[in-house]
């Protein structure tokens, strides 16, 4: 069965659902028997939804307009 | 050459296997006797290739060689090739039909070809020999059409060009490699590997293709350790943009991708890199660097001939030793042996490649008309407001950064981590978009390209602000061990308000390392696929998937203590 690190050094792609059935297949192995990389993998992919959902690093849709209007502005500066 | 660099031929230590090759020192070497180590190496590929008993014959081998001679249009090499010259009707049509094609026009040569040689009973080991010769063939050729030797005495008078009879193809099949079966594995301590893996982390497939002959392989790695590794004359970096140069006029999409990585190891942006691809001439080089890609393009074998002969004289002009001009050719002719092979065996890239060489390419004034279809990236949304603007649409441009400033400001705010810088760089970003948009060929879509020039004009402030961090790939950290394993609330996001999740999601994106929060950035927060985040970093998929799984793990330690299952702590949990 696969150690914790080799569960940790695989499991990205399972968490992208994207693991070969052997690979999952072992994944789940060791995951079945392991409470902490459970822990692991749970926390991970709440990390991933939050991660996801925050618009930590996004415009608003009101602050893409001055944005639109600068770069144009400048652009057409510089052709004229 | 005008004032050759050796310009008579001088007796030269003896190199066995050159005698052994060809009964006698020729000219083409002694002209490079001030760099033994260089001939050493070409005399190693001639034993492995020419003159080791292989499937292919001598005098089937000369033969080839000779039809590459003619390909390139080297008398001395017709010559050099010439003692075994006979036409007894072993000569295959097939053969020599594929080693003209592969010779003259390299680029065109396609799964197609190969067929014909399986039809025609050469198994794999016989075309690899075929290829292997033919490539020879250029190095040979690229170093006598810049060298310049008198015919030795021992030489016959070259005879006329042998015809090749072989029309320029109309026809570019985009067939993917490779064409040869795998071969067998190399063992764990192969050393040509370990040289692979020390010099540039990898081992090329190029190599791992070519494992019928080992000993070939060996004498490969000898020759990149000779003429491209050492720094005693140009340095490294000046060697690996001949590489990019040629391997760019060569039309070859495999070196331009594997050694824009290398470049990039060694420092070089890949945004450099490219400029060297897209128009050298406007690349951020040194007048010196410019005058020495200029001679050494002339040595590109492919289209064969028709461009103004290697020159020295303006190298010297630029400061350029005799011994470093002589390493310069080594190393064009070094690429071009090794973009034949490439060609010769449809090895695919080992890394996304930033630029895929297409027909286009080949008449590049003559295709003027832009179509939509043509393009490789035909489900790009962006593609027709892309050639609108690419046409002189300004206007059109506006709908462009409509459409994507939300992403490049949300890359460039994870990257910088100040909202106000990040707002002007966006700026910056689009007016470089718009500057550089005639040279977007739509080999990607357009927003990954866009975000590419995001990531390196963030990349590039970092570096200037805090000059130690690095997106490069380069070697990946030791083991990541999760410290925080205690169990998470079933719904954390009860435990916080909205506004906090974000804050405590932002602040622990910056802490990031940069390499792994560029692709933390690209792929949770901007949802872009793996195979577009790699293309936007010039990175391997793998690379990109190692950084993203160890940047979410070390977000989720930033964010454990915050929503750990308060009642239910193990604090015996542990990793085994």
């Amino acid at each position: 069965m696969l150690s914790c690190a080799e569960f940790l050094a695989e499991f990205g792609d399972y968490l992208e659902e994207a693991a070969s059935p052997e690979v999952r297949a072992s994944l789940e192995e060791h995951l079945h028997e392991c409470k902490t990389c459970q822990v692991i993998v749970d926390s991970t992919r709440k990390t991933i939804r939050f991660v996801t959902d925050c618009d930590s690093f996004t415009l608003t849709a009101d602050q893409v307009e001055p944005i639109v209007k600068d770069v144009m502005k400048r652009i057409r500066e510089k052709k004229a | 050459m005008g004032g050759t660099l050796a310009a008579r031929n001088e007796q030269i230590d003896p190199f066995p296997g050159l005698v052994e090759a060809y009964g006698f020192v020729p000219n083409l070497f002694g002209l490079q006797k001030k760099l033994p180590r260089v001939i050493e190496a070409e005399q190693r590929l001639i034993d492995v290739i020419v003159v080791r008993e292989s499937g292919l014959s001598r005098r089937m081998k000369d033969c080839l060689l000779r039809i590459v001679a003619s390909a390139q249009g080297s008398d001395y090499c017709r010559a050099l090739h010439a003692q075994t010259d006979s036409n007894n009707g072993e000569e295959d049509a097939a053969l020599l039909a594929f080693a003209n094609k592969l010779a003259k026009y390299t680029p065109w040569v396609c799964k197609h070809d190969i067929d014909v040689l399986r039809v025609s009973g050469f198994d794999d080991s016989l075309i690899l020999d075929s290829v292997l010769t033919v490539a020879l063939g250029q190095l040979l050729c690229t170093l006598a059409n810049a060298l310049r030797p008198n015919l030795d005495s021992e030489l016959p008078a070259p005879t006329s060009i042998e015809s090749s009879g072989l029309p320029e193809p109309v026809e570019w099949f985009e067939t993917r490699g490779p064409y040869l079966q795998p071969g067998p594995q190399a063992a764990s301590n192969f050393p040509p590997y370990a040289f692979f893996r020390e010099q540039f982390g990898f081992v090329p497939k190029l190599f791992q293709e070519q494992m019928l002959r080992p000993d070939v392989v060996e004498a490969e790695s000898h020759t990149l350790a000779q003429i491209l590794i050492p720094e005693d004359l140009l340095s490294r970096v000046a060697k690996e943009q001949v590489v990019l140069l040629i391997s760019t006029a060569n039309l070859n999409t495999y070196f331009v991708a594997v050694h824009s990585q290398i470049l990039a190891t060694l420092g070089v942006s890949l945004e450099d890199s490219n400029q060297i691809v897209e128009d050298y001439r406007r690349a951020p080089i040194s007048p010196a660097e410019m005058a020495l890609l200029d001679e050494v393009r002339k040595l590109a074998c492919c289209p064969a001939g028709g461009e103004a002969g290697f020159d020295p004289v303006p190298l010297r002009a630029h400061g350029f030793s005799e011994l470093q001009i002589l390493e310069a050719v080594a190393m064009a002719a070094v690429v071009n042996f090794l973009n034949t092979l490439q060609a010769g065996l449809g090895t695919t890239p080992d890394f996304p490649p930033r630029r895929v060489f297409t027909r286009k390419d080949l008449y590049p004034s003559s295709s003027p008309s832009r179509l939509i279809s043509d393009a490789t990236s035909p489900d790009d949304p962006d593609a027709a407001i892309v050639v609108r603007v690419q046409d002189g649409d300004t206007n059109a441009f506006e709908e462009l950064v409509r459409r994507h400033s939300r992403r490049v400001f949300g890359t460039l705010a994870g990257l910088l981590g100040n909202l106000d810088d990040a707002r002007d760089v966006t700026q910056d970003v689009f007016l470089k978009a718009f500057e550089h948009i005639g040279r977007f060929q739509r080999r990607s879509k357009f927003s990954t390209w866009l975000t590419s020039i995001a990531i390196n004009t963030g990349t590039e402030l970092l570096r200037q602000r805090k000059p130690l961090e690095s997106l490069d790939e380069g070697e990946e950290e030791a083991e990541f061990r999760p410290r925080q394993i205690q169990s998470w609330a079933d719904n954390p996001e009860q435990a916080l308000a909205a506004a906090q999740r974000t804050d405590l999601v932002r602040e622990g994106v910056l802490r990031l390392p940069q390499k792994y929060r560029v692709v933390v950035l690209l792929r949770d927060i901007n949802q872009v696929s793996t195979e577009e985040a790699a293309a936007v970093l010039g990175l391997s998929i793998p690379a990109v998937k190692a950084r993203l799984l160890r940047g979410r793990l070390m977000l989720r330690e930033s964010l454990a203590p915050h929503f750990i299952r308060m009642e239910k702590r193990s604090p015996d949990a542990k990793l085994r």
